[in-house]
């Protein structure tokens, strides 16, 4: 009995200090690595450097190393600068051959941010599916909320608390009508009535088939979209972008990046080179020449210059992250919101 | 004679200061035996081995025939033990910590327990934390008669208790253990009222026992000496002689030595009108131990 | 029989404060749902359900260490009498294994906390399933449980704490006890726990045997 307690403390005080030991060295010891901020000018054909220099003040770069003025640098990067350019009476008339105006440039920019803490965390069952063609300019959210069962999706009433039988049976039968096999394996939406229009839910079916699913009319839309052959995907990321060019993006098992086309519901496969969505976190700066996609990877940050016609990879540039954390047993990732010893490198 | 409570070669440190070496002793049945000392000499480090709250560096005892480390919990019913100031659960009444205790003891005597506790001034639903310590010794009293154990530890009965409690113990105590023939181990560091209650003494030095026999044996031999010398005089021959000292003029010594002995010895050192006399158990415990 | 004496004692000590530790569980899982209550009838259901789905709010955050005072504070209700003028030498001496009696005295507790957590759990999903989907009253409950784990976890390591001898022990006992407790609070988001939670009962519990060494160390006469 003793025996045990004895033992039982002794592996408690070795957890103890494979935790703190770790956490106090990290905290104290390692500095995190500054990367410049980069992106990509379609303008030079180079991704465009901003850093600050030793003396504080602010370089204006391109990887090559070639040297700017700050006027310059917004020149290069004229839809990411275009209101200073605006205001300076700059904006050009056309760029790289292309006729615009301040509103192509606003309306063709996104950004998007993947990050593992969304998609490794706790995740209610409930979600909403707001009315997509109410007729009105401003979204409102509904009131009621959805699940996806095993055998179907159940819509239920906020104010009741009761599930609405007659339009789970519809939206259901709709479903089940269009090939979608219950219950979901992924589904990706953006439920909030802070955006311009709603493109409701992409998911994936038991099977992994693709669906498109909307409430117009208060009637379910469901459309399924056909993958390439031996194309398995893995994550959904909604779109719903000003430009209205794309329904979603998607990755696959194999670490490859697609997007979904919104109108034609035609699937591209982009040059993006290998991303593990689950454990990289990555941030897409889009215009409409190009996307600048940066992948933090545990080594290094990447930088990806994709082609915004063809998906195609322009260019690229890595920085070196060298992570000098000492291994030990952590509680909290920046990998995952979930709780829960493990042994992090 | 049986004995009841055997203890061989206790050796104790705290730390690195000796308590005391190679300490051996046995408690006969049907004895009450008193561990006499001063603070500091391990009167309640022996009691704490004794009740198996401290393990000695060495050195062994066994109640009851049983190693205290070892011992099967079932025994303890046999055996009693008075916490230092007579502690007993303080959150309990006189009424609650009765029943509390009546279901460890097969053998438990409600009727002397309640008998006692009608004599206290208190009423059954009094909460012990707001009792005096004479109150609590009283309940503690009481509980050991209830428990009716062969084997009695007491440690330091006599704390805090005034001369009236003290004498109350003390002559309850005696009545009981003589009258149901049990054994008692007990410590105290006030001698007054002991000789009315022990049959046999330990009385200890630092680190040592120095006598260890029937206190009627031990107050038919001791004596004190007193004689009048000069001043600045000092005895040469100490042997068998405890604790000589000259206050001025006043010579003061001790001895067990038959008194014809202790007087041919003095006279050699050139002191003859001595005066002899019989002493009490704190008279003596004091010519033994000194004063200081 | 002589362990239902054990659990008579500890009831003596503990009745008074366990009925104030309910009535400030309870009232503090009762206000919580008060609060909840006040949302749905200004605000309507629609609100209070958005709020959970899209912002994580789960209304009860105001619940977090109220477990962990209440087995903090029944450990020392129960365990300082016992270390006062040394009483626990009465226990000891009682005839009957001081493992078993030690055990005895942290099954009381443990029951006792466990009821008083069950009830107030038991009201807040009282309140709740009525005017929540059950993904979203799960929600709200899997995300206390933590809390509800520490409270036990801070009971039986104060019972740790003070049941050591020595003081210099237990302040090392209560170091390593602040870094034990910190594990229950590593994340504020809801259900984060969900998939630790079995294990982390486990480890819980076993902060029991931890009383063990210091009843040891009382046996075998460590002071200061």
């Amino acid at each position: 009995m003793i025996r045990t307690c004895k033992i039982f403390f002794g592996c408690l005080i070795v957890l103890l200090l494979l935790w703190q030991i770790p956490s106090i060295y990290n905290f104290f010891a390692v500095k995190p690595t500054d990367t410049p901020f980069t992106l990509y000018s379609s303008v030079v054909g180079k991704f465009a450097v901003l850093q600050h220099g030793e003396d504080k003040k602010m370089t204006y770069k391109d990887h090559t190393g070639g040297e700017y003025t700050e006027d310059q640098f917004d020149s290069i990067l004229p839809t990411f600068y275009y209101r200073q350019l605006i205001t300076d009476g700059r904006f050009p008339d056309s760029i790289c051959g292309r006729a615009v105006t301040p509103r192509d440039v606003q309306i063709s920019n996104f950004n998007m941010r993947i990050s593992p803490l969304d998609l490794n965390a706790p995740k209610i069952g409930v979600q909403q599916l707001l009315e997509s063609m109410s007729g009105r300019v401003d979204l409102t959210l509904p009131d009621d909320v959805f699940r996806i069962t095993d055998s179907g999706i159940e819509f239920v009433k906020m104010a009741t608390n009761e599930i609405d039988d007659r339009k789970s049976d519809r939206f259901t039968e709709m479903m089940l009508s269009k090939g979608f096999v219950f219950p979901a394996y992924r589904m990706s939406g953006n439920p909030t009535d802070r955006k311009e229009y709603d493109e409701g839910y992409v998911m994936l079916d038991a099977n992994r088939k693709l669906f498109h699913i909307k409430q117009t009319v208060g009637r379910a839309y469901v459309r399924a979209i056909e993958l390439p052959k031996d194309l398995v995907v893995e994550h959904l990321f909604i779109t719903e972008f000003p430009s209205r060019k794309w329904l979603c993006f998607m990755t696959d098992v194999e670490g490859n990046f697609w997007v979904v086309e919104r109108d034609s519901y035609a699937i591209k496969r982009t040059e993006i080179p290998q991303f593990n969505p689950e454990a990289e976190s990555m941030l897409i700066i889009g215009n409409m020449f190009d996307w600048t996609v940066r992948v933090n990877r545990a080594n290094e940050q990447c930088y990806y210059a994709i082609n915004a016609d063809d998906y195609t990879l322009i260019d690229s540039l890595t920085y070196s992250t060298p992570n000098k954390t000492m291994p030990g047993l952590k509680f909290t990732t920046t990998k995952d919101k979930f709780v829960k010893p493990r042994f992090v490198n | 004679m049986e004995n009841v409570i055997e203890c061989r070669n206790l050796t104790h440190y705290y730390g690195k200061r000796l308590i005391y070496e190679d300490l051996s002793f046995d408690v006969p049945r049907g004895r009450i035996l008193g561990l006499l000392g001063k603070n500091g000499t391990g009167k309640t480090t022996t009691i704490n081995i004794l009740s198996g709250f401290l393990q000695p560096r060495s050195g062994e005892c066994l109640i009851l025939g049983e190693k205290i480390g070892e011992m099967n919990p079932l025994t303890r019913r046999k055996i009693s033990l008075l916490i230092e100031g007579h502690v007993q659960y303080q959150f309990m009444t006189i009424e609650q910590i009765e029943r509390f205790y009546a279901s460890f003891y097969p053998s438990w005597n409600k009727a002397a327990y309640y008998e006692l506790m009608s004599r206290l001034q208190v009423a059954p639903h009094q909460r012990i934390n707001r009792m005096s310590c004479g109150q609590r010794s009283q309940v503690a009293l009481g509980l050991i008669l209830a428990q009716n154990a062969e084997v009695l530890v007491l440690d330091d009965f006599s704390l805090g208790l005034d001369p009236g409690y003290r004498r109350l113990f003390v002559d309850y105590m005696r009545e009981y253990a003589k009258a149901e023939n049990k054994t008692v181990f007990l410590t105290s560091h006030i001698i007054q009222d002991m000789e009315r209650l022990i049959d046999d003494c330990i009385i200890m030095d630092y680190g040592k026992i120095l006598v260890q026999q029937p206190i009627s044996e031990l107050l038919g031999k001791f004596r004190r000496y007193s004689a009048q010398v000069k001043e600045g005089f000092e005895l040469k021959n100490t042997e068998g002689i405890y604790n000589p000292s000259v206050i001025r003029t006043s010579l003061e010594l001790f001895s067990m030595k038959p008194e014809e002995e202790v007087k041919a010895q003095l006279a050699c050192e050139g002191i003859s009108d001595l005066t002899v006399e019989r002493v009490g158990l704190e008279d003596a415990f004091i010519g033994l131990t000194g004063k200081y | 029989m002589m362990i239902k004496a054990i659990f008579y004692k500890e009831w003596i000590k503990t009745r008074w404060y366990w009925l104030l530790a309910l009535l400030l569980s309870i009232g503090f899982a009762g206000y919580a749902m008060l609060r909840v209550a006040r949302v749905y009838s200004m605000k309507g259901a629609e609100h209070l359900w958005i709020v959970m789905i899209q912002r994580d709010a789960i209304f009860v955050d105001l619940l977090q260490f109220v477990p962990l005072f209440v087995g903090l504070a029944l450990a020392l209700v129960q365990f300082v009498p016992e270390m006062h003028h040394k009483s626990f030498k009465l226990t000891l001496h009682l005839p009957i294994r001081a493992t078993r009696a030690v055990t005895a005295m942290l099954s009381f507790g443990s029951v006792l906390l466990i009821a008083t957590f069950a009830l107030s759990l038991a009201l807040m999903w009282g309140y709740l399933q009525s005017v929540l989907a059950p993904e979203l009253w799960q929600h709200i409950i899997l995300s206390t449980l933590p809390w509800y784990l520490a409270g036990l976890a801070a009971y039986l390591l104060t019972a740790w704490i003070s049941l050591e001898p020595t003081w210099k022990h237990r302040v090392i006992n209560g170091v390593i006890a602040l870094l034990l407790l910190r594990i229950y609070f590593m994340s504020p988001a809801p259900e984060s726990y969900n998939s630790f939670l079995p294990l982390l009962a486990v480890v819980t519990l076993s902060y029991s045997l931890l009383s063990m060494l210091s009843l040891t160390r009382f046996r075998d006469g460590r002071q200061d």
